[in-house]
């Protein structure tokens, strides 16, 4: 009997041992695709693209951008040196929040495309927060050990409720939280900009943004580039997150039950689990996430709340799906994806090419990862013409 | 035909009886008072045109949303089709007039020219969820997402600029003797080309999906596909034909959007485009799936978005234009609340193997 479990339990491992590999698989030639996908593009750009200087000719035609020059932009600016390195560790930082927010939902069988809001009304809320909180309290390390923890709680209790509500549209109306936290995105960039344009504008300066956070809140760089507007600190709690959420997922009743919703609803409401709990908690916990890197996004980098936030809602989408929605492979994910960002914001800069390059790499990168048929496909027709052998996995 | 009369009748006389409710409004309200303004503004027949002329893209949309649920694919991508038709639509249009064409030739080819992107492009997405078999609301959004990065990129190689230069727009077409009635022939009959195609559409796609062969396989397909594939009828065929229908209706909703009301395209932000796609998708679960009540529903968000401008020039009024601007997606939710479910087809979502 024991030799038989011993043996089930060897078979199961192999079993999901194969499936997480062939997910990376599929992740890094995803990944792969979509940036061949975006040289070809560049190349695209750069012959319709008027400019003075073409720098490649091929076939008598001119180009305006090197694909080439352009990934070498790309790495170095994203990986180049100090400064580069802790911008990018700046990017992934945020992303992981955000991410986390679109992969613990997920688990439970939920589509949070709301971060971006919930990102959006936590910094706001944090921003107010530690501005209001500031009179009551002294300056300096005092003030610090309330300002932060503050603007963090505050973020998380406004991100939480905004993740909150579509949750409670769907126990209590049935409505697709796909459609209401799509919707309700478009309604806190909105109700942002007229709170803080009516209420919380700063006079002193142009454009609709808040006053600047008291020095106190403020999370300031250390160990990188002072410019990098990055803090190490601030990374290693965004890790210490994201373990936390891998922890709840997989070692809480919680985490199993939700779980059990998102792969087997039937099975899992039959046992006994409450749909409307995991429903309202994974969303509440996706809101407060997303809250959270919103006040980090305000205490860490911005320093005050403007218009025009990044889509990092968006962005965490795609890493948390680039990932597999498991917490453990967001890391490397959350990693590309601030490269991306970092050296999206190098070749603007240095190269003139529109930084919405990375926006469609990220959309191509979502596209064929949720695809993994296809490169099952691609494999199976190599397979047939002897290139590859599926069975050992191995190449030769 | 006899519930479809009575359904109809039953939003015509409600739709008088609100007239008539704020004409009376309108008799009793003191002169001069901001209720009479904004009563005023709201019985204009310059409103009603304006309502018309804002509910083309949404309409669209949800129509052609319609298409490719009925057939038991979801198309989140609806928004992304609608920026990319948006967009090409005024390349072709700026490309055609530097080449010399008249003006209104050049917005007619244009208005093709998104409509043939947004079919290309749906003709990826179908590839993608049917032969593929991506997860659907993922590949939707991808779609999403790649139109709200590729749309200001490819504006910004070709104009410098993530928006585009403006162009004309189609103007009004007014049909003799009908546009002559007083009042319903200024709104109904002297109206953007754009607004009698969006008309001409609702019923037209409300009787393709009851009354054709291929509206039949449409519902089947995603009510049952198992019963479709019996009867020898490929499910994979009618899903693709049924995204690319998506395709036409979304580009028409773009360009008919860009080149008939505003002119050029904005690429800052979520694109001028701006979640009217999100909307359209609401407007048909609103209309539970029927063409004609979605594009109703459609009509009743443009009326909202379409107040905006008039409450603006009410200067007692302080509107937040911000606010009023996604006044549509709230009330859209306080909608749907209340309204109650909407019968979504069966085998929504799920990817269908046909026996080989």
């Amino acid at each position: 009997m024991s030799q038989l479990k011993e043996r089930l339990e060897r078979l199961f491992g192999t079993l999901v041992r194969l499936s997480t590999g062939q997910r990376i698989l599929v992740s890094l030639a995803a990944v792969i695709f979509a940036i061949g996908v975006g040289m070809v593009v560049i190349l695209g750009a750069g012959y319709f693209a008027t400019c003075d200087s073409p720098v490649l000719f091929i076939l008598g035609a001119e180009f305006c951008y090197n694909p080439i020059e352009v990934s070498l932009v790309l790495f170095d600016g994203s990986f180049g040196g100090n400064f580069e390195i802790a911008r990018t560790l700046r990017w992934t930082t945020l992303l992981l929040f955000t991410a986390l927010s679109f992969a613990i939902p997920y688990k439970a069988g939920l589509f949070n495309i709301g971060a971006q809001g919930q990102f959006v009304l936590g910094s706001l809320g944090a921003a107010v927060g530690v501005i209001w909180a500031a009179a009551f309290v002294p300056g300096g390390a005092v003030g610090r050990l309330v300002l932060v923890p503050t603007g963090l709680l505050v973020g998380a209790a406004v991100g939480g409720l905004y993740g909150f509500l579509p949750g409670y549209l769907k126990v209590r109306f049935e409505m697709n939280e796909v459609v209401t936290t799509l919707l309700f995105n478009f309604i806190a960039t909105a109700v942002a900009f007229v709170l803080v344009d009516r209420y919380f504008v700063d006079e002193s300066i142009q454009g609709t943004q808040t006053e600047a956070i008291p020095d106190a809140a403020a999370l300031n760089p250390q160990f990188f580039a002072n410019s990098a507007d990055f803090s190490l600190p601030v990374f290693v709690f965004a890790l210490g997150i994201v373990a936390a959420a891998y922890w709840l997922l997989t070692r809480t009743t919680v985490g199993y039950e939700l779980r059990a919703m998102g792969a087997q609803p039937k099975a899992a409401i039959f046992g006994g689990v409450n749909e409307r709990f995991t429903t309202l908690f994974s969303m509440t916990t996706a809101g407060a996430i997303a809250g959270i890197g919103g006040a980090l996004f305000v205490l860490m980098v911005l320093g005050r709340w403007q218009t025009g936030p990044p889509p990092l809602g968006f962005d965490g989408i795609a890493v948390s799906i680039l990932a597999g929605n498991n917490p453990l492979g967001l890391l490397p994910s959350g990693l590309l994806f601030g490269a991306l960002q970092s050296g999206g914001q190098a070749i603007q800069f240095q190269l003139g090419i529109p930084s919405e390059l990375v926006g469609v790499l990220r959309g191509l990168i979502i596209l064929l990862v949720a695809t993994p048929e296809l490169f099952r496909m691609m494999g199976q027709r190599l397979d047939r013409r002897g290139v590859i052998d599926i069975e050992t996995g191995g190449s030769d | 035909m006899g519930d479809v009369l009575r359904t109809a009748g039953k939003w015509i006389g409600g739709f008088v009886a609100l007239i008539v409710t704020l004409m009376v409004a309108r008799a009793i309200a003191p002169t001069g008072s901001v209720t009479e303004q904004i009563l005023d503004a709201l019985l204009d027949t310059g409103y009603a045109s304006a309502v018309l002329r804002v509910a083309v893209p949404v309409a669209f949309a949800a129509m052609g949303g319609i298409f490719a649920e009925k057939t038991g694919v979801i198309n989140i991508g609806i928004e992304g089709f609608l920026i990319l038709s948006a967009l090409s639509s005024i390349v072709a249009v700026v490309g055609l007039t530097d080449a010399g064409v008249s003006p209104q030739m050049a917005l007619w080819i244009g208005f093709l020219a998104g409509i043939v992107v947004s079919v290309g492009a749906a003709f990826v997405f179908a590839v993608f969820v049917v032969r593929f078999q991506s997860n659907q609301v993922i590949a939707g959004l991808a779609i999403w997402l790649i139109s709200l990065g590729l749309a200001p990129f490819v504006s910004l190689v070709l104009f410098e600029s993530v928006n585009s230069p403006s162009v004309g727009t189609f103007g009004t077409w007014a049909i003799p003797v009908l546009s002559e009635i007083p009042v319903l022939g200024s709104v109904l009959f002297d109206a953007s080309p754009m607004v009698y195609l969006m008309l001409v559409s609702a019923p037209l796609c409300w009787y393709v999906l009851r009354s054709t062969q291929l509206g039949r396989y449409i519902r089947a397909c995603g009510d049952n596909p198992r019963a479709l594939d019996t009867a020898g009828v490929s499910v994979s065929r009618t899903r693709y034909k049924g995204i690319l229908i998506s395709g036409v209706l979304c580009g028409i909703g773009g360009a008919g959007f860009t080149l008939g009301q505003l002119g050029r395209f904005v690429g800052a932000g979520e694109t001028s485009i701006g979640g009217r796609g999100f909307l359209g998708i609401v407007a048909y679960l609103f209309g539970n799936y029927n063409p004609i009540a979605s594009v109703g529903g459609a009509l009743l968000f443009a009326s909202f978005d379409a107040l905006q401008f008039r409450l603006q020039q009410i200067a007692a009024l302080d509107v937040p234009q911000q606010l009023f601007q996604v006044l549509p997606f709230i009330v859209v939710i306080l909608v749907l609340m209340f309204v109650g479910r909407t019968r979504i087809p069966a085998a929504l979502g799920e990817h269908y193997d046909e026996e080989e």
